[in-house]
């Protein structure tokens, strides 16, 4: 699981971020006080190394 | 968490990651978002903590063998590159705004030139009204179609 804080990360981005991480797990967004809360089932073997820290990349991509 | 020699902010070095802070009341979000940008395919990048008091910087190496200590200092770097962009972005708007604003009016044909336009194409040495001509031209023109007429009708009276 990753938690986004709020203030810093957009929940537009992190969505956008799932859309196109679909295929690779099932991506679950949950927000919860400050935090966005993404967890990440069924992820895909070939990728379950890194697939969360090229998600957080992804996500900050979508920030700048 | 150790003080960086000669600079003043700290770095937490934990197993293939590292940790640093930054004062938001010194570097906006906005030039931390673009900085973080230029290290996403060296490094994986995430942001924490509160943007009104610090924020939080984690590196995680994405190749064996990277110096993130180094890659942090880098970061500060371009940390202030982004923010000096910033500043010179905002007190330049209204020049830039200036000249998008002029370009953009160039590009678009606006009426005059398409009036200009018309005239040039239109074939102004044709005179059929003969405005060009000058007062003696035009009463000799006159002249001549008055005797041409004159003859005519003594011809169709020969001719009866």
């Amino acid at each position: 699981m990753i938690e986004f804080n709020k203030k810093i990360y957009k929940l537009e981005a992190i969505k956008k971020a799932a859309e196109e991480f679909k295929n690779l797990a099932n991506i679950r967004i949950k927000e919860t006080g400050g935090y966005i809360k993404v967890t990440f089932d069924k992820i895909d073997s070939e990728y379950k190394e890194v697939l969360k820290d090229e998600f957080t990349n992804f996500v900050l991509g979508m920030l700048s | 968490m150790a003080k960086n020699k000669g600079f003043d902010f700290k770095i937490k070095e934990l197993e293939n990651s590292l940790e640093f802070e930054i004062n938001p009341k010194i570097y906006s979000l906005n030039a931390i978002y673009k900085t973080a940008y230029f290290f996403l395919d060296k490094v994986y990048v995430f942001l924490s903590g509160d943007p009104k008091k610090e924020i939080r910087v984690s590196f995680k190496v994405k190749e064996a063998g990277l110096d993130l200590k180094k890659l942090a200092n880098e970061f500060y770097n371009e940390l202030l590159n982004q923010l000096l962009r910033e500043k010179v972005s905002y007190s330049n708007s209204k020049l830039r705004e200036f000249i998008v604003a002029k370009a953009l009016y160039n590009a678009v044909p606006n009426e005059v030139d398409e009036l200009l336009k018309e005239v040039e194409e239109e074939d102004w040495q044709e005179d059929p009204l003969g405005i060009a001509k000058t007062w003696e031209e035009q009463q000799r023109e006159k002249g001549e179609k008055s005797k041409k007429g004159k003859r005519s009708k003594k011809g169709k009276k020969k001719a009866k």
